[in-house]
């Protein structure tokens, strides 16, 4: 894997941008892909925001300054768009955060590319439950398996704010399975 | 150091000693590791279409050629009408608003409680707590008056994280909730 500094320095300059773009979209896809999944649950919207991320990526990389990883600021502006999708979802349907959210759940069982099972079902509508910011720890530490460091550089919590929320979601999620 | 001494006074438990760095170097390691939960299943049911991932380089190279700038020829004439259409819309509407002379004078009837609540946040009336508890009934407030919000566990652990130098020292992570 080409190492990210030189993989920055290229996409920064117009005779190697084209080609350094495509390695680094081959590099991070199916990351993105599954952190945006996981938040906007259906294909087609996580298709729609993961274009958008690396669209932005590419209009904006002669400002990133390197400040830190470069995987850490995609995966912020990855965050960043599917909360703002979200957002403007919900704005356009007329319908409040929470009833998105139900609804994106209830809407999983017919989705032809969910092929979870009544667990799994279960399991969506509890993480839909939790808070904003113990979905996203949730999500990029339990199937993600991401270090607390990482998600800390991309949520820009602290780590031990990030294991005090990761152990809340995981306590109510279990709980919530727990019910019948 | 009088190590005769200390062997006299203190025991450990049988082989304590041997096993300490094995012990020690698999809670480091763990450290980064939350143990999965047996509850939880390991996948979570996503799946996606054949070959997605394949085609995706394209499609994303295909929105940026659309997204190129376009070169727009210049229709000065057009412009022209455009900005008399403009300046025509914007006399006629000078010329219904002169017009209207609305004498009445404002009422309380008229506002909405919300817009009266509105203008108390954000204007400083310079009224002292004394002139403001004339007005409130202090035996009839109650806390829900004061705060309307249930406090999110994330904002007490975001209050936490800020005020406290290390928030792991709470050992959060140890207690049921």
């Amino acid at each position: 894997m080409i190492a990210e500094e030189t993989l920055l320095h290229e996409l920064k300059q117009l005779e190697t941008q084209a080609r350094a773009f495509e390695v680094l979209v081959n590099t991070y896809k199916e990351r993105l892909y599954w952190h945006i999944r996981r938040i906007v649950l259906n294909h087609d919207d996580t298709d729609d925001v993961l274009q958008n991320t690396f669209i932005k990526v590419y209009k904006n990389i002669n400002g990133f300054k390197g400040d830190s990883k470069l995987y850490s600021w995609m995966y912020r502006i990855a965050t960043n768009e599917a909360l703002t999708f979200l957002k403007k979802k919900s704005n356009k349907l007329g319908i409040s955060d929470t009833e998105l959210k139900d609804k994106m759940v209830s809407n999983l069982q017919a989705d032809v590319y969910f092929e979870g099972d009544e667990i799994q079902l279960k399991l969506q509508k509890a993480i839909a439950t939790l808070p904003e910011k113990q979905k996203l720890v949730f999500n990029m530490k339990y199937y993600q398996e991401m270090k607390y460091e990482e998600i800390s550089a991309i949520l820009d919590t602290s780590v031990g704010g990030l294991k005090a929320s990761y152990h809340l979601a995981v306590k109510k999620v279990e709980s919530f399975l727990k019910e019948d | 150091m009088n190590n005769n001494n200390n062997k006299k006074n203190f025991k450990t438990p049988e082989g304590y000693f041997e096993g300490f760095s094995d012990r020690l170097l698999d809670r480091i390691s763990n450290a980064n590791n939350d143990p999965k939960s047996s509850l939880l299943p390991e996948s979570d049911g996503f799946s996606l279409p054949d070959g997605y991932f394949d085609s995706l380089n394209k499609s994303i190279q295909d929105r940026l050629n659309d997204n190129a700038p376009k070169v727009i020829a210049l229709n000065s004439r057009r412009k022209l009408y455009y900005y008399a259409a403009a300046a025509v819309a914007a006399i006629g509407l000078l010329a219904i608003g002169l017009r209207t002379n609305n004498t009445s004078e404002p009422t309380f009837e008229g506002l909405a409680n919300t817009e009266i609540e509105e203008y108390f946040e954000f204007n400083d009336l310079g009224l002292t707590t004394y002139e403001i508890a004339e007005v409130i009934p202090v035996d009839e407030l109650d806390i829900s008056d004061i705060m309307d919000d249930k406090l999110e566990e994330e904002n007490i652990i975001d209050y936490l994280d800020n005020s406290i130098e290390n928030i792991e020292e709470l050992n959060l992570t140890e207690y049921e909730y």
